[in-house]
């Protein structure tokens, strides 16, 4: 595989993916330093977020697409008694997962300051930044493993520490529930390399692209490998069943954790199932798609159902990324092109409108000190602006076509509908169902008459139309124009498919005939 | 089986031999002899004097001091004799090895003498 | 017929064992009252000049040109392993030894008495890490315990300690019988009591024409060794005696006496025994997963710190024995990086336990730590590392050895196994954030445990605000200089070998045991 191997760019700054990783990682050492009480505390940690954001700026338009393989690659030996190095490097898969972060962070820090413990508060954010970042780099799957772990920490503190409403609790959840579901995780990180290095006849080595190229593994042993890593994808995307510590922790977590669970932490699984699920996994995530495809539509449904039922407006847009989370997980295991080109659109799409959903939520609770659907109302007369940029986004979140949902949106159903005609279909009727009980919140809150303290709302102060204006010019670009990120993205995504066909030709196992490959 | 565990078989026999034997004569003993059970017949015999107070006594820990002294004198008697009838083929090692070992056991005595545990208040 | 000795290999029992008897001879001869802190400062010196030696013949046996060698006819076999585990002895003494004095003058225990018996037990542990012999084994054991049981009776004034020190007395007595007979079975069944001499029987099939007395050997001294590592079902004596127990010993019990006793155990079985792996692997396999789940859940419900770390050292004991039972070279290692590891965090954790406590010893309610973090944030932070490094989680030395341990299963193909203790592992992951969420996240005097607080209503109240910038009425607690080094040392270890891992590694690797090859 001289195509992948080959690193598609040239490195005029090869360090920069560690650099990348690194910043917030020295950002957070900067700022256990500072004085507890200084004014400085929001501004330097924003400041090394803006930092990375630059970087990851530099190289998504430095980035070229070349072959789809690994560019600014970095192989750095960490245990070479284990076999684990040091690896990053980025593709057109991760390369916008990484974008994300790098925007979601400073625009959550800047968005909302808590009230105590600044300084614990920012450097957690910092290292929250830094465990995220690498998750999306990481190319050894101990590495991967490390960050996908580590990313618990500063989470559980988040939420524990700054949260609303029964906040320990709710901490202690999403601590245990991700735990269990990375606790198989590394036994089957462990397998897959001990296997590996047994079958190939080659000393233990962690390197994902070594062992998903060879695919030496016996089909059972895979198959289970497969499993022990999707509980610990599947808990953190959720899947349908296990995502009841979704809400809680989206709810009772401070804006900038809402912000950053739901834009980029749910992203952690769904990416891993593309990265260690179909990449490395090929032949098992064939046999377990009809399984997984189910599990997205139960989510996409169900999701739905459970947010029209919701009286609080945080609980519902949590409820409601379950339903989108079920879209992604559709449109990866289409195992086509649209599929999953449509399915990372989405998950790029999903972290935009729902960071600035619990940002706007997370704001207006800043001055009602209520999220209740039933005591607001009524608000666009007092916050026209906060109402217009709610109504943009929700929009976007329904997946209005010009806006940036609906390329994700229509790139998914098409990609399953080619591939899995049946599952397409139920999950069409979830698209509506969103538009459904996202309208119907927003008209209750926004429309209607304004009474009491309703009536005099403050309306977004200029700080935070700051904060919100690059989301939106987002929202609108990727709707209008989402060429860039789809010419970024196809030839790695391409890759994969080429990878999962040689590995796990579509007609194999299935009788449903395929058109998948039709049309890049 | 082998040999070493076969000798135990003989062991074994007597045990149950010893068992049937006990069982035997209890059994043959409840059978003959005559039962007329009275209150005084049930009493605990202290050597004719009637019991008084509770079962539960303390003793003091003196006594137990003083056990742990004997044993360890016991335990040194028990190296040593062995030691004593080997002592040619041991040498000046096994003499410089028994002189550490008694002066080990002369430092525990030593320290309890200095910590007054055998002082008899 | 006298063997040869060769001195250097029995330094650090020399400096350990010899030291300890010249300072009760001292103690004994001299009239006047030596300072309190005299004993201590001995000991300590003692140690170092022990972990010296120990040292010193870490780079003798790894030179290549050198390597293992044994002593005394045989009976003392000086190899990497050998020496890895002594080093955790050493340290586990040392460092009790440096926070002791906190208890020494706070509780009054007789400084002198520590000392020696601390050094005394750390020159069993030492003999045991290095014996070739099931008698010098044997020896070592009870040296070690011995004087591990005065210890946890050295509270004197206190009922706890006094009940701690006897039950560990007579059930460790216990064990030490089962040990004895399962030895003698052995020796039977071998025909020598000498471990090269045991293996090479057994290779060469001396079990199989006495098989069941094999088997009945094998059982035995499991069970002894068992309950000497705390491993479910013969765990019961630990929570009381952790409990009861002043800290510094039970620091050091748990660091010391552990890796002495996992010593025995690894040497024994992953070595000697290797040849009828397949007889006892299973049995150690099932104990494994019974002291893993048991440990972590009779933590969950324990409300009480030393109660609550006692379990978790009960855990910790179950994956040390999933490294036993892949029963090679891999899991010998891991399970050596393992004790070297929770060393560490056991002493750092125990330390801070101890001036958590107004006793040295006694229990501990969970609710004496709540809000820690505003009162003393650098020990609440050094306890939070500490714990989450017991939960495994990445960048502590905890997840390399958890890592290890898993992989050594994995790579035997005991998916099961491996499976199970990381489900254990998640439980007992609650256990410390118990701990976390009392120190972060709980304000002192509020409701209980996270869990229990599930209040129905409060909803929406917003928590974050009310709280701003209160403070706490009680003072921050007080930490001596001696006690926050050791915290100090122990979080730094933890942490920087945990981002750094490859020497952890690399050292336990090379510790090999001389029968296993390497």
């Amino acid at each position: 595989m001289d195509v992948v191997l080959a690193a598609a760019s040239t490195p005029d700054f090869p360090a920069v993916l560690v650099a990348v990783v690194l910043t917030p990682l020295v950002g957070a050492v900067v700022l256990a330093v500072l004085p507890r009480r200084s004014s400085m505390l929001q501004p330097v940690a924003a400041l090394f977020m803006l930092a990375a954001a630059a970087l990851v700026a530099w190289v998504v338009v430095d980035y070229t697409a070349g072959a789809g393989g690994f560019a600014y690659l970095i192989d750095q030996s960490w245990v070479s008694r284990i076999g684990f190095s040091w690896k990053l490097g980025v593709d057109g898969i991760s390369l916008f997962m990484l974008a994300l972060t790098a925007l979601l962070f400073p625009l959550a820090t800047l968005a909302a300051s808590p009230s105590r413990d600044r300084k614990s508060y920012f450097v957690w954010l910092l290292i929250l930044e830094f465990g995220c970042l690498g998750v999306f780099l990481a190319l050894d799957l101990l590495l991967f493993f490390l960050f996908f772990e580590v990313v618990l920490v500063p989470m559980y503190f988040l939420i524990g520490q700054w949260g609303h409403g029964n906040a320990r609790r709710s901490a202690v959840k999403f601590f245990l529930f991700t735990m269990f579901g990375s606790a198989l995780m590394l036994v089957g990180v462990l397998a897959t390399a001990f296997l590996h290095s047994a079958a190939a006849g080659v000393p233990l080595t962690f390197d994902l692209v070594t062992i998903a190229e060879s695919q030496v593994i016996s089909a059972s042993a895979a198959r289970w490998a497969f499993l022990a890593f999707a509980l610990g994808f599947a808990v953190k995307v959720p899947l349908a069943g296990l995502h009841t510590w979704l809400p809680d922790a989206h709810t009772d977590a401070p804006t900038a954790g809402s912000v950053i669970l739901a834009g980029v932490l749910l992203k952690l699984g769904t990416y891993g199932f593309v990265r260690f699920g179909l990449y490395l996994f090929p032949e098992a995530s064939r046999f377990f798609a009809p399984l997984m495809l189910t599990f997205g539509v139960v989510g996409i449904v169900y999701g739905a159902a459970v947010a029209a039922m919701q009286r609080d407006l945080k609980r519902l847009i949590a409820y409601s990324s379950v339903a989108h989370l079920g879209f992604i997980v559709l449109g990866i295991f289409a195992l086509n092109v649209e599929g999953l080109s449509g399915g990372l659109l989405q998950m790029v799409n999903h972290g935009i409108t729902t960071g600035a959903l619990f940002l706007l939520v997370g704001w207006l609770y800043e001055r009602r000190h209520t999220r209740e659907i039933s005591e607001l109302g009524g608000l666009a007369r007092p916050a026209p602006i906060m109402a217009a940029v709610f109504l943009l986004v929700t929009l976007a979140s329904v997946g209005l076509p010009g806006l940036n949902g609906f390329v994700g949106e229509f790139l998914v159903l098409l990609g399953a509908f080619s591939s899995h005609r049946w599952w397409a279909v139920a999950a069409t009727v979830g698209v509506i169902l969103a538009a459904v009980y996202l309208l119907w919140a927003f008209g209750r809150v926004f429309w209607g008459r304004a009474t009491g303290e309703n009536a005099k709302l403050p309306d977004l102060s200029w700080r935070e139309r700051l904060v919100v204006a690059p989301l939106l010019a987002l929202i609108l670009f990727l709707g209008i124009y989402p060429r860039p990120v789809l010419d970024r993205m196809e030839p790695s995504v391409e890759h994969l498919v080429q990878h999962l066909e040689e590995h796990a030709p579509s007609g194999a196992d299935s009788a449903r005939p395929s058109v998948g490959q039709a049309s890049p | 089986m082998s040999d070493f565990l076969r000798s135990y078989l003989t062991v074994g026999i007597f045990a149950l031999l010893a068992v049937i034997m006990v069982a035997l004569m209890l059994t043959l003993a409840s059978v003959l002899r005559p039962e007329r059970p009275q209150k005084q017949k049930y009493i605990s015999y202290e050597s004719g004097v009637d019991p008084v107070g509770e079962g539960w006594s303390q003793s003091r820990l003196r006594y137990y001091l003083f056990g742990l002294l004997f044993v360890m004198f016991d335990v040194e008697a028990v190296f040593i004799f062995p030691w004593a009838t080997r002592l040619e083929t041991y040498g000046v090692f096994g003499l410089v090895e028994m002189a550490i070992f008694i002066f080990i056991l002369a430092l525990g005595l030593f320290y309890a003498w200095r910590k007054r545990v055998l002082q008899w208040v | 017929m006298s063997p040869s000795v060769d001195w250097a290999a029995l330094l650090p029992q020399i400096f350990l064992g010899g030291g300890s008897l010249v300072m009760l001879t001292l103690g004994t001869l001299v009239r006047k009252r030596a300072p309190w802190w005299l004993p201590n400062v001995l000991g300590i010196g003692l140690t170092l000049a022990a972990f010296g030696s120990v040292v010193w013949q870490w780079v003798r046996v790894q030179d290549p040109s050198r390597g293992a060698f044994s002593t005394i006819a045989g009976t003392v076999q000086i190899d990497g392993f050998a020496v890895f585990l002594s080093g955790v002895v050493v340290i586990a003494a040392l460092l009790a030894l440096v926070f002791a004095p906190f208890s020494i003058r706070r509780a009054g225990l007789p400084p002198e008495e520590f000392s020696v018996l601390l050094l005394l037990s750390a020159a069993g542990g030492v003999t045991l890490a290095s014996a070739n012999d099931l008698i010098v084994l044997f020896l070592g054991l009870e040296v070690l315990s011995i004087a591990a049981y005065v210890l946890a009776a050295l509270d004197l004034r206190r009922a706890g300690s006094q009940e701690a020190g006897l039950k560990y007395f007579v059930l460790g007595a216990f064990a030490s019988a089962f040990f004895l007979y399962g030895a003698a079975l052995i020796y039977g069944a071998a025909g020598s009591t000498k471990l090269d001499s045991v293996a090479a029987a057994l290779a060469a099939g001396a079990g199989s024409n006495a098989r069941g007395m094999l088997l009945a050997g094998f059982a035995l001294l499991l069970v002894g060794l068992f309950f000497k590592v705390a491993a479910v079902p013969f765990h019961a004596w630990t929570p009381d005696v952790y409990e009861g127990a002043p800290s510094p010993a039970v620091a050091y019990m748990a660091a010391g006496v552990k890796a002495a006793g996992f010593a025995a155990l690894l040497r024994l079985f992953a070595g000697t025994f290797s040849a009828s792996s397949a007889d006892w692997r299973p049995a150690v396999a099932v104990v494994a997963v019974i002291t893993v789940l048991a440990g972590s859940a009779l933590g969950v419900i324990s409300g009480d710190v030393r109660r609550l770390l006692a379990y978790s050292s009960i855990g910790h004991a179950g994956f040390i024995l999933v490294g036993l039972e892949s029963a090679g070279a891999n899991g010998t290692s891991a399970s050596l990086l393992y004790l070297g590891v929770y060393a560490f965090m056991a002493l750092g954790s125990f330390a801070v336990v101890m001036v958590m406590g107004r006793d040295a010893s006694g229990s501990q309610p969970l609710a004496a730590y709540d809000g820690l973090a505003r009162r003393s944030p650098w020990l609440a932070l050094g306890f939070t590392l500490l714990l989450l490094a017991q939960a495994g989680l990445p960048f502590t030395t905890g997840f390399w050895a958890k890592f290890e341990v898993i992989g050594a299963a994995v790579q035997s193909r005991t998916y099961w196994l491996a499976a199970v203790s990381m489900l254990g592992a998640v439980v007992a992951a609650f256990v410390y954030l118990r701990l976390v969420v009392r120190m972060y996240l709980v304000r002192p005097g509020a409701d209980g445990d996270a869990l229990a607080s599930q209040k129905s209503g409060v909803g929406l109240a917003d928590d974050s605000r009310s709280g701003d910038e209160d403070s706490d009425s009680r003072p921050p607690v007080a930490v001596p200089r001696s006690v926050g080094f050791v915290v100090a040392v122990c979080a730094a270890v933890t942490l920087f070998f945990g981002v750094w891992p490859a020497p952890l590694l690399n050292l336990a690797g090379d510790a090999t045991l001389a029968v296993l090859g390497g």
